[in-house]
């Protein structure tokens, strides 16, 4: 319907006269810049925050942070795969308990925990994404949500590991000497900066492109050798690992996991979060969707009950608004969904 | 050893009590099957809803909100629940033809304010809910079979059949088919694709419902039974292949069997990491489902 | 007739040859002992009327479908248990019907995902601006751009394809199947959803880029386009190939103007 619209409009000239909304593929070159600033910025004002502030903005902030990286998953599973997943709580809770048990049962600091973190993820996302590779992705959406309901259950009940109920606490520093809270926050702000910084460059890659093709037209990708198969398996080990950092670095900065951070809803709050980013992997829209919702329940904490139809509206609004393919659109930076 | 001998002893009751709940499972699942195979939506709502529909039936015959008779909370609870099934799909009408992951994000944003108006209204507590029926029960060797195991197996057999007729033999069953098969083709010939959809929306709530209402008396009512359940269906679904209706009835026994063999022979604990397991493995091996042995023709 | 040559293909280095090609679904028979002989150097049109079983020979070709009886070769390689996405690995490209490039990548980039295969840089160069990775890029962004200014479409090379008028998105494909410089490029109806003076353009601009190494074949509904661009023509009907040759010999052929002037008003 809408691609015969655009058909008619069409003319021999090589490119559609004015008015044509601009697509992101290729932000305008000022806005771009607009943006390179802004994000500069940004990590220039977040770096000095620690000499102005109190100790709890930072740690508030050094979830947001690790929040954002979570975000950051779900949005680089949606943009570059096309799919949706509920149950990224899974592999955030797996990078957490990781660093949690590495040095509670064998001493272990974060040098060591963090990469294995990292490999934990990465071979988890493959186990998971393996069995519907060659499927539609609603099947991955489905099978995530199972992942999501039994994360609970495992923790609790493998108690001897994870401290059942109680969960584990984190001590170790990663720099000694350094203040605890200031190592929280920098190790945080480190990994969200370097992982968008890589995100960035990875839109460019081989993988990247291949990917976007991949998820617009299967069948063309195809034809260029690059299998579903292919496309599927890596973007969700890549999703699954970055998820598994971010569980790692949320680790890290509260000092503790517990079962109560990985519940039935926190896989479908990422996925709010990265939602409300417009599924944006640029560090402001990670900012934005992890700030959301690290955030919005430590504020609405009276107002609790309020939260879950909150985010539903926003869920739908976006959503709605994204896909109106009216004026409405051009008012949001990107393409959504 | 001992399982083993005690295995005619065992096995009977487990077979049978996974007959029962699984057929409530595949109620839920037809539900998202009905839905899945007319708009191409999976209804991530469709637990919510149910759980809703349940918590409504209990406010209203429990003094709550309304103290009615339970079978006035129940048909008021189902024109409500039929009313919140139309509205979810006028929600999300204008996203049904675009992509998977925009209905399924719609869809979700849709179960959370379900699932936040069930907090908001009648909090997060645990509640019980009975069906208005006479506990009576005989024994059958090592059976038991109550009234409730029969109303369960009644109540489905009413059901899938009504709604087998409904789609078989009526005009809007025919039009449901079509729409099945081929929507484009179908809203050439003139169908209307819309009404089709509400249809099928309509019966998956209204499915859902009676599904909440049967299960709830063998475990309470809480969001996350709810949740639980809502699982459970899905797993039929994938089990029945997700767009097979039949598919979705067996699907439902099976998954109602095997969990209950599960729970008894391994760890009743492990439930949802079992359901996981059992998805995996469907995708895996039998990615049309455990009925359909003929390959292609998959989402 | 000695247009129709309906004999056995003779073996030719770097062919592409389909023999005795069967395909059936379901009990209808929609391909019947297809013989091809696809010569590099040689742009081949394959036509017919709705249903003569064009697009599932299309198909056999490119992988989609598998036939149930009958071989394809190209040179001496066996094509017949192989994937799509094998046969591109071999240098066999395709276009598509329906426009076919990425939304979210500019027209340039697009074009560089038809070297995916013969690019090697790793996943740690995706991620780390590491020099391997970067020459790589820088270098397959030239060849992209030289793909797009053959086609003269180079002014184009940054904007998205939605921006893009359909004759420029296909020629944007096009530039994207050829950048790898493979050995066969099939395209499937490459006029459809384009206006006349578009169709113009493209079979101009598949003419300029056809070489003496090239095995180009045109599924087409667009006769200007065939009888222009085309130096050996197929005409298929009911699943068989009816007459085989020159453009203005298939035009002359009494039984392929039966064909089109009573059965089907194309």
């Amino acid at each position: 319907m809408d691609s015969s619209r655009k058909q008619q409009v069409a003319v021999s000239e090589l490119v559609h006269p004015k008015g044509a909304i601009r697509s992101p593929a290729r932000p305008l070159p000022e806005l771009r810049n607009l943006r390179t600033w802004a994000s500069l910025l940004v990590v220039a004002v977040l770096a000095v925050l620690p000499a102005l502030s109190g100790s709890f903005l930072l740690y508030s902030l050094s979830l947001c942070f690790a929040n954002a990286l979570a975000v950051l998953s779900v949005s680089v599973l949606v943009r570059y795969g096309g799919e949706v997943s509920i149950g990224h709580s899974f592999f955030v809770a797996l990078g957490a308990y990781s660093v949690a048990i590495l040095e509670k049962h064998f001493g272990l600091g974060l040098w060591i925990s963090l990469p294995a973190a990292l490999a934990l993820g990465f071979v988890a996302g493959l186990l998971f994404a393996i069995p519907s590779r060659r499927m539609s992705g609603i099947y991955l959406a489905v099978a995530s949500m199972a992942l999501a309901l039994c994360l609970p259950e495992l923790l609790i009940h493998m108690e001897r590991w994870t401290g059942g109920f109680e969960g584990l606490y984190i001590s170790r520093d990663l720099v000694p000497g350094v203040s605890k809270a200031g190592q929280r926050y920098y190790l945080a702000l480190a990994a969200l900066v370097l992982v968008c910084l890589a995100l960035a460059h990875f839109r460019g890659s081989r993988q990247g492109m291949a990917l976007l093709l991949a998820r617009a037209h299967p069948r063309a990708a195809e034809a260029f050798g690059i299998t579903r198969s292919w496309a599927r398996i890596s973007i969700f080990a890549l999703s699954a690992t970055l998820a598994s950092l971010s569980g790692a670095v949320l680790a890290f900065a509260s000092s503790t996991v517990s079962p109560n951070s990985f519940t039935l809803w926190s896989g479908i709050f990422y996925l709010v979060g990265s939602v409300i980013g417009l599924q944006g992997t640029s560090l402001i829209a990670a900012l934005i969707g992890g700030g959301v919702i690290t955030l919005i329940p430590q504020y609405l904490a009276s107002a609790g009950d309020y939260v879950p139809i909150l985010y539903g509206a926003a869920l739908l609004i976006v959503t709605l608004v994204a896909n109106s393919g009216s004026g409405l659109r051009r008012f949001l930076p990107g393409k959504a969904a | 050893m001992s399982a083993l001998s005690a295995l005619p002893q065992d096995l009977p009751p487990l077979l049978w009590s996974g007959l029962v709940s699984g057929c409530l499972y595949g109620l839920g699942a037809l539900g998202l099957v009905m839905v899945f195979k007319s708009s191409k939506v999976v209804n991530f709502a469709h637990g919510n809803l149910a759980g809703l529909a349940a918590f409504l039936v209990y406010g209203f015959s429990s003094g709550v909100l309304l103290n009615l008779s339970w079978g006035s909370a129940v048909a008021l609870a189902l024109g409500l629940t039929a009313i919140i099934g139309v509205l979810g799909y006028a929600v999300i009408a204008p996203l049904v033809f675009k992509s998977d992951l925009t209905s399924t994000i719609a869809t979700l944003g849709i179960g959370l304010i379900l699932q936040g108006t069930i907090q908001i209204v009648f909090g997060a507590e645990i509640v019980s809910l009975e069906l208005p029926i006479p506990s009576f029960g005989f024994g059958l060797g090592s059976l038991r079979i109550t009234a409730y195991d029969l109303t369960v197996l009644a109540v489905t057999a009413l059901m899938i059949g009504g709604l087998f007729f409904v789609i078989e033999r009526t005009r809007l069953g025919i039009a449901f088919r079509a729409v099945c098969s081929n929507p484009f083709a179908s809203r050439v010939c003139g169908l209307n694709l819309r009404l089709v959809h509400l249809f099928s929306w309509v019966s998956g709530a209204v499915l859902g419902l009676v599904a909440a209402l049967l299960i709830v008396p063998t475990t309470f009512l809480s969001s996350t039974t709810v949740a639980s359940f809502m699982l459970t269906a899905f797993t039929a679904a994938v089990v029945g292949g997700f767009s097979s209706l039949p598919g979705a009835a067996v699907g439902g026994i099976v998954v109602g069997i095997a969990m209950n063999l599960f729970s008894f022979y391994v760890s009743p604990e492990f439930m949802n990491t079992f359901l996981l397991g059992v998805i995996m493995l469907t995708l895996n091996f039998f990615p049309d489902g455990l009925l359909e042995k003929a390959a292609g023709g998959r989402v | 007739m000695q247009s129709a040559n309906l004999a056995p293909p003779s073996p030719q280095p770097g062919a592409l040859i389909a023999h005795g090609l069967n395909l059936s679904f379901g009990g209808i028979e929609v391909l019947k002992g297809v013989d091809l002989d696809l010569r590099p150097g040689l742009v081949t049109g394959l036509i017919g009327p709705n249903g003569a079983g064009k697009t599932s020979l299309f198909n056999c070709l490119t992988g989609l479908y598998r036939p149930t009886a009958g071989r394809i070769a190209l040179g001496d390689t066996g094509l017949d248990a192989l994937s799509p996405a094998r046969r591109a690995g071999l240098g066999m490209v395709r276009s598509f019907q329906h426009m076919a490039l990425s939304p979210d990548l500019t027209l340039l980039e697009n074009v560089m995902t038809g070297l995916t295969l013969s690019r090697r840089s790793g996943w740690a160069s995706a991620f780390l601006p590491l020099p391997g990775g970067r020459a790589e890029t820088q270098d397959a962004q030239r060849r992209a751009m030289a793909a797009l200014d053959e086609l003269g479409i180079a002014a184009a090379a940054h904007l998205a394809p939605p921006e893009l008028p359909p004759g420029t998105q296909r020629l944007g494909e096009i530039a994207r199947a050829l950048v790898a410089h493979p050995r066969v490029l099939l395209l499937d109806e490459p006029a459809a959803g384009l206006n006349a003076v578009e169709t113009r353009d493209l079979t101009r601009a598949l003419r300029r880029v056809m070489h003496p190494g090239l095995i180009m074949v045109v599924v087409e509904h667009d006769m200007d386009l065939i009888m222009q661009l085309c130096d050996r023509i197929y005409v298929l009907n009911f699943g068989k190939v009816i007459a085989c040759g020159s453009p203005a010999a298939v035009q002359a052929d009494p039984e392929v103007l039966r064909v089109y002037l009573g059965a089907d008003d194309e």
